[in-house]
């Protein structure tokens, strides 16, 4: 009951309500920016983008669908090589549309698989011998030994290393998964503004009385220690969700409509021959969706403790633009120095960044990669902040001064 | 039994607001007058549990308030001085939400609500967004949510300050109507506010209690006459100097003057009786009354 009202409150306020429709016409926009973002050459060689260009570019790419076996490898190869003898760098556009296009993703995985820890270099793919093509696995499974030792600095790591690696399915099943990859990034792009909002309603929903000057009310009536601030911190969560999982649904939905879904199932090595994420496009999405997700509970309990505390949500509502707005510059710079700066929330909304970063922790025996710990932290942070929020809002002129 | 003071300080950096107030309250219809300052809202914060007193308790039946809690603001309905409201949010559900955390069950808040937006005049409003209300309205709207639960305790601050003159008597009229079998603290600094309402009269100064009684042991109190006389214009200074003066009405070649004072001050001055404005003008050296807020 309490909660309804609550909730009818923030869904009435005029400012919130143009900054719902703004999130939700962001939502649109960028599922714009996402679907246009995506280049597709015809036969021609001439260049498409919009509403069709993905799944144009996805069918022409999964004539090459299924296991990237040995002899599939070596056609491409063969094909890729002829062409470079023939133009050099300077493919004509109609060669590139009618048929480098299509294979162009599987030439990017066995340059990645031949450059681990080094730069990509598209030369080393041109040198490639029939024999060694025919190797190829057995090159990748090589490199992934160096790997476990080169980053595993203790045996637990090497141990954690190899059972994640030893997940990796060689030889890759191959699907288009352009829709999921440009996804992320705006998913990830959309999620700091939807972090910033959950951070603003939450804020208001604490300050709201004494902007308002219905503190006094508030606090003579009944449940206000009990029920009615408890309505609050719930208010705060749900709306939060709420927010959240229709402005990431409505971009998702309108972008993979668009886009379509393929590649759901393709795995990520594809892309990361080496990462210790063993996962398809589809989860990766999800994983960073969630990762999201936790960033906006954790605005949200920020911001709510800090209008609670300082009785005006002013302050409050810069906090998620520190933190994921201005953090990564800081971050970025230190990231190398301490250990910290790999831990700051706004990775939370870089999970593409921090999926090929091959550094572990380790407390005591066990081992941890980034995202998981990214997860766990704050997801934690955010729901032990709630009892403080919660205290701290009831307390109020209650102190013996 | 009742609401009781019993020796209630609060003191902000240096400033006794409320300084050392002991008195009790039953039923009926209490005025707390004094100027801006004195610390009336000071003292009804605490009595609705939003502050706490530095020195002191406040019980309420023989329980303190402050222990009792939610027990205790359960029969607690409080008009605050600004009352603060959420514009967006329509007075029904303004009072729907209130009375939920007030503890209201549903189907009793709707009957609530209703029925006091009859009684406050405001049924045909009620989808109306708070914010495109008059002042008067949303004060009404207040008194409303004040007396959602059916309060024993009506704690009303400055209910009719900022009303125009009209609005003001129908708000009057509306409070006697619902101070009946309550207990109702009203502050105001208008002194025909609680003239006729009032069963107690409270004068605050300085965070004090300097007079408590009724409106005759007011007027009484004063142990001065009121004389009326007119003046030569010249004189005028003179007797504002010698005397106080409770009202100076300018005519032709002169002044009416209303001096308080036990011997008469002129040859011509006429007594006349003592009203409650004369009391207070006397004892806060202030004008009285309705004409505050018309000459500011
Ligand atoms: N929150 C506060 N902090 C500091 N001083 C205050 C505060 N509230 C009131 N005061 C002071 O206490 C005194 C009484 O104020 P108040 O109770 O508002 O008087 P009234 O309601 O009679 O006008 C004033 O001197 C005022 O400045
Ligand atoms: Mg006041």
């Amino acid at each position: 009951m309490i909660l309804k009202y609550e909730l009818k409150k923030i869904f009435s306020k005029k400012i919130n309500k143009i900054v719902l429709i703004t999130a939700m016409l962001l939502a649109v926009v960028f599922s714009g920016f996402a679907i246009t973002s995506v280049r597709c050459s015809d036969r021609e060689g001439v260049v498409h983008t919009g509403v069709t260009a993905a799944r144009k570019l996805a069918a022409d790419k999964n004539k090459w669908k299924g296991k990237l076996t040995e002899e599939k490898l070596a056609e491409v190869v063969k094909s890729r090589q002829e062409y470079n003898k023939k133009y050099g760098e300077a493919i004509p556009d109609e060669e590139y549309g009618k048929t480098i296009q299509s294979y162009n993703d599987i030439c990017a995985f066995l340059i990645s698989v031949l450059t681990p820890d080094s730069e990509y270099d598209g030369n080393v793919l041109y040198q490639l011998t029939e024999k060694q093509t025919e190797d190829i696995y057995v090159v990748y499974q090589d490199h992934i030994r160096k790997m476990v030792e080169e980053y595993g600095e203790t045996k637990e790591q090497q141990k954690f290393l190899k059972k994640q690696y030893a997940k990796i399915q060689i030889p890759p099943v191959y699907k288009s998964a352009d829709s999921w990859g440009t996804m992320v990034l705006y998913a990830e792009t959309y999620g700091i503004i939807l972090a910033v909002i959950c951070g603003f309603l939450a804020a208001g929903i604490f300050a709201e009385e004494f902007h308002n000057h219905a503190d006094a009310v508030f606090f003579a009536a009944k449940y206000r220690r009990t029920k009615a601030a408890k309505s609050k911190v719930i208010a705060g969560l749900l709306v939060t969700t709420i927010v959240y999982w229709v402005g990431m649904g409505l971009l998702s939905l309108i972008s993979f409509g668009v886009m379509g879904v393929s590649g759901f199932g393709t795995p990520y090595q594809l892309e990361q021959p080496y990462s210790i994420y063993p996962m398809t496009y589809g989860q990766y999405y999800l994983l960073a969706v969630v990762c999201g997700y936790i960033a906006s509970l954790l605005a949200a309990s920020v911001t709510m403790l800090t209008a609670a505390k300082m009785r005006t949500a002013s302050v409050a509502v810069c906090i998620p633009f520190f933190l994921f707005c201005v953090m990564p510059f800081i971050g970025r710079m230190f990231a190398s120095y301490f250990v910290f700066f790999r831990l700051t929330p706004d990775l939370l909304l870089n999970v593409m960044g921090c999926v090929k970063d091959l550094k572990l922790f380790q407390v005591g025996g066990i081992v941890f990669r980034q995202v998981p710990v990214l997860m766990l932290l704050y997801a934690v942070i955010s729901v032990l902040l709630l009892p403080f929020v919660y205290k701290s809002y009831c307390g109020y002129g209650l102190k013996k001064k | 039994m009742g609401l009781k003071l019993d020796n209630v300080s609060k003191e902000y950096a240096g400033v006794q607001a409320v300084d050392h107030v002991t008195y009790s309250m039953k039923r009926g219809v209490y005025g707390l007058l004094g100027v801006n300052g004195a610390g009336k809202t000071t003292l009804m914060r605490m009595l609705c549990t939003i502050i706490r007193p530095t020195h002191g308790e406040i019980t309420w039946n023989g329980r303190d308030i402050f222990e009792a809690g939610a027990d205790y603001r359960q029969i607690l309905g409080y008009l605050p001085q600004n009352f603060g409201y959420y514009p967006d949010l329509s007075i029904y559900d303004y009072l729907m939400y209130i009375a939920s955390i007030k503890g209201i069950r549903p189907a009793a808040a709707e009957k609530r609500a209703d029925r006091l937006l009859g009684q406050v005049g405001l049924s045909r409003y009620k989808k109306r967004k708070m914010k495109t209300l008059s002042g008067g309205m949303v004060r009404r709207a207040g008194i409303a949510q004040a007396m959602l639960n059916n309060p024993k305790i009506l704690v009303l601050d400055e209910p009719t300050a900022g009303l125009d003159p009209n609005e003001r008597i129908r708000f009057r009229n509306l409070i006697s109507e619902l101070a009946e079998d309550r207990l109702v603290l009203l502050s105001t600094h208008i002194v025909s506010d609680v003239e006729f309402i009032a069963n107690e009269i409270v004068l605050m100064k300085d965070g004090r209690f300097f007079f408590t009684g009724t409106a005759e042991e007011l007027v009484s109190s004063m142990g001065e006459a009121v004389w009326n006389c007119t003046v030569p214009k010249k004189e005028v200074n003179h007797y504002l100097k010698q005397y106080p003066v409770a009202n100076v009405k300018t005519i032709p070649g002169g002044a009416e003057l209303r001096i308080l004072c036990k011997e008469k001050p002129t040859e011509h001055a006429v007594h006349d009786d003592a009203t409650l404005e004369d009391a207070f003008f006397l004892y806060f050296g202030e004008k009285a009354g309705d004409k505050i807020d018309t000459e500011v």
